[in-house]
């Protein structure tokens, strides 16, 4: 299996999920849509590991990342809830304190 | 080669702050003594007072000592210093006595005259500055700072001439003292300008100095001298020298009511009386008298001739006013015109010595007559009342007041005499002084110079004769007022006034004996006389006048026989004849009180004073309305025009700029602010405040970076 078929997996993988962040109105979807691109980036890594003979680096650097984007999930949730509790609403197009 | 700045050494001393107190203290009255309410009088007397100790004493210490300058930095343009400088000597000492005492006496006397009027504080603080100023005159010598003085002497005049200013007339004669004063004062300055122009200095000892030095060369007038090391070399044509004595002259004029400008001192009895026994009989009046005094030294020949000239004219015309007056006051003012022109014609003939001599008794006997003149206006302005009105000035209503207020009536026939000039009184010493003088002035100058000395002796026969006429028609006789008034209307009949008005008149009335002066009959060896010596003059010598100090005093000696017995019995020629004339029960005497004017040429030449008000008011007046109008028209239809065409061209120009301004210039502003506006709106676009757009924005830039990075 060619290496491009495994890149354009995570290039379309990207592209849903920016396309989820940037179209969804719901909180959480875009959260979701921000894991999505991160897997992307994590199944590149994984791509060009597999492809480096005898290393590892990139699957355990992936492990790592998914650990993290665990817990960056657990933070990114607990904004959401608070983002709820002070706006009474999860839609995007209702927060728009940032407006100049 | 002397220099300028040799002479007007600065000098100070202990004496200095004393003189300045002299002149601080009736400063400090006139501001000052406005806020103590009721007392304020009293407390400007204490004030005037406290001065006249201080030139008491500072008389005691330095009488005799000859003369001490000082002298301090004023101010100066370019090379030309001007100091002020003060001075004490023995002039300015019997000076300031003589304006302080008989300031003290007037305060005295206006404590009970204007007790009564609603503005006394403002008439005693007028009474201060009226001293303070007369005093810069005495203490400067300076011609510049003199004439400042002299400046407030003739406004404190006016606004005291003015005083009651509600009444028409009194604001009318203050106005014309002040303007015929202005027409002295412009030769005043002509003099000073032009001993300026010649000298570069205006301090008299420098003047004087200078005088000395200067030549005569040909017919220029050559000075030259040094200024800061600097040589200086002045000349005028010789005619200026003569010009300068006559113009500072010219200042006397106006201020000694001379003439041709004296009309203004009758006039000036509008003001309250103890005010005319200060100001228009003892002391500003005599300040043109000082001043000739000052500059004596620097008139030549010629200026003299005129001083002489014109105060025996002014003495002889004042004397013929004197005879027909219905009004006490214009007689007493008449009668002090006439004793100013003997002074200023004693200056003229060189007699320094005699002139100031006849100043202070004049002083002294002028201001009893005029107060004691006042007690009977005061007492008979009490007889007034709702129903009773009348002119408390006119001697028609007088008559037999001798009953009635005989204190008065001997303190006025005392000071009476010393002006007709008896043996006994201190008028004859000096008068004889003054006559004396003139003789002798007479004989050497010869020609047509006898004609000062028979208007000066007719003047005695004219003096004794209005003099005796107001007596007699004031105290003698009957009582006339209740004849004039309605039957009973006048229950009262006027008394002698109380302490207040009294004492000052009693002191001047003992001062014009000639007991105080010593016991003699020749003027000359009065010791008041011998404080004065007559300085030589410093004119160049082909300028100079003959000084009366090189005549021999055998002359003196040898004419004073003479001069003396001619005098009295001129004297007592002019008393019998009054006496025949005005004695109770004598014709004209009857007649006196029924007429409105007196009839006849000459005694309405005399009444109506040689008609030089009238002339004035024909000949000089539409010459000057002319003028006035012709200016007035030329303003109007020139110069205003000029300003309101300019005017206009401005508010056109304005109209243009205001275009200009609004089009171009707020344009440009607005322009800039708007672009910065929207540029602002454009940037504040971007900030929609939708996370979603962030985010594609951040991707886009991001993207773009990394198309950067890669190409």
């Amino acid at each position: 299996m060619p290496i491009n078929f495994l890149l354009f997996l995570g290039v379309i993988l990207f592209c849903c999920g920016l396309y989820i962040v940037v179209a969804r109105k719901n909180v959480i979807m875009v959260l979701i849509g921000i894991e999505l691109m991160l897997n992307a980036a994590n199944l590149n890594l994984i791509t060009f590991s597999a492809f480096d003979s005898g290393e590892l680096q990139g699957q355990v650097f992936t492990l790592f990342i998914i650990t993290v984007a665990a817990a960056e999930a657990a933070v990114g949730l607990a904004l959401v809830v608070k983002v709820y509790q002070y706006f009474k609403s999860s839609d995007l197009s209702d927060i728009s304190d940032l407006k100049g | 080669m002397i220099d300028l700045k040799d002479i007007l050494t600065l000098q100070t001393g202990p004496d200095f702050y004393w003189l300045l107190v002299l002149l601080a203290l009736p400063f400090f009255s006139f501001l000052f003594s406005g806020f103590f309410g009721k007392r304020s009088p009293w407390i400007s007397t204490v004030i005037i007072g406290l001065n006249l100790i201080l030139s008491v004493y500072l008389t005691l210490i330095h009488i005799n000592e000859g003369y001490q300058i000082f002298r301090g930095e004023w101010f100066s343009i370019g090379d030309y210093q001007f100091t002020y400088s003060l001075i004490i000597d023995e002039l300015m000492l019997l000076m300031s006595i003589v304006v302080n005492f008989i300031s003290l006496l007037v305060h005295i006397f206006s404590l009970e005259y204007m007790r009564q009027d609603e503005r006394i504080i403002t008439y005693f603080r007028y009474l201060g500055l009226f001293t303070f100023s007369m005093m810069g005159i005495v203490l400067f010598y300076d011609l510049l700072i003199i004439f400042i003085f002299w400046e407030l002497v003739g406004l404190s005049s006016y606004l005291l001439i003015g005083f009651w200013y509600k009444k028409r007339s009194a604001s009318i004669a203050a106005n014309k003292a002040f303007i015929l004063n202005r027409i002295g004062d412009v030769g005043f300055i002509t003099g000073i300008m032009i001993l300026f122009t010649q000298f570069g200095s205006l301090d008299l000892e420098a003047v004087k100095s200078m005088m000395m030095l200067s030549e005569i060369e040909g017919d220029q007038w050559v000075v030259s001298f040094l200024n800061a090391g600097e040589e200086i070399y002045h000349n005028l044509d010789g005619r200026w020298l003569s010009a300068a004595g006559i113009a500072l002259f010219c200042g006397a004029v106006g201020k000694s009511a001379q003439f041709p400008l004296q009309v203004w001192l009758p006039d000036a009895m509008e003001g309250p009386t103890p005010v005319s026994a200060l100001i228009h009989a003892a002391t500003m009046v005599a300040a043109g008298v000082y001043l000739l005094a000052r500059v004596f030294v620097i008139l030549d020949a010629q200026a003299l001739e005129v001083v002489a000239i014109v105060g025996a004219i002014t003495a002889f015309m004042a004397a013929i006013a004197a005879l027909s007056q219905f009004d006490i006051k214009k007689v007493l003012a008449y009668s002090t015109v006439s004793q100013l022109g003997y002074m200023v014609m004693a200056m003229g003939v060189g007699a320094y010595s005699a002139s100031i001599f006849h100043l202070f008794t004049h002083a002294f006997f002028k201001a009893g007559l005029f107060l004691s003149a006042g007690i009977i206006i005061h007492q008979l302005h009490q007889l007034e009342n709702k129903d009773i009105k009348f002119d408390a000035q006119d001697m028609r209503v007088m008559g037999g007041l001798r009953k009635y207020m005989p204190k008065t009536f001997f303190v006025f026939l005392f000071c009476s005499l010393a002006l007709i000039g008896l043996p006994g009184f201190s008028g004859f010493l000096s008068k004889d002084e003054i006559l004396l003088n003139l003789s002798v002035w007479t004989d050497y100058k010869g020609g047509g110079f006898y004609i000062p000395e028979v208007l000066a002796f007719a003047t005695v026969v004219f003096t004794a004769f209005y003099t005796l006429r107001m007596i007699l028609l004031v105290f003698f006789g009957e009582f006339r007022l209740p004849n004039i008034l309605p039957e009973g209307g006048l229950k009262l009949r006027p008394k002698d006034g109380n302490l207040l008005l009294m004492l000052p008149v009693v002191l001047l009335a003992m001062l014009s004996t000639s007991l105080w002066l010593g016991i003699t009959i020749d003027g000359a060896t009065t010791w008041l006389a011998e404080l004065i010596e007559t300085p030589i003059y410093l004119v160049p010598e082909r300028y100079a006048a003959k000084s009366l100090v090189d005549v021999p005093a055998a002359v003196f000696h040898d004419m004073h026989g003479l001069v003396m017995t001619v005098s009295l019995l001129l004297a007592l020629a002019g008393l019998l004849m009054a006496y025949f004339a005005f004695k109770p029960g004598a014709k004209m005497q009857k007649r006196f009180v029924e007429r409105r004017e007196p009839s006849g040429p000459l005694a309405q030449i005399s009444f109506y004073h040689w008609y030089q008000d009238a002339l004035y008011n024909k000949f000089i007046l539409p010459f000057l309305l002319l003028i006035s109008s012709s200016l007035a028209w030329f303003d109007e239809q020139v110069l205003d025009r000029l300003i309101v065409g300019f005017t206009k061209a401005q508010v056109v120009l304005a109209h243009v700029i205001r275009r200009l301004d609004i089009n171009v210039i707020d344009g440009l502003v607005h322009f800039s602010s708007n672009s910065i506006g929207r540029m602002g709106m454009l940037t504040k676009s971007m900030q929609s405040g939708k996370v979603q757009s962030f985010i594609v924005l951040s991707f886009v830039f991001v993207l773009l970076i990394l198309l950067l990075l890669i190409f």
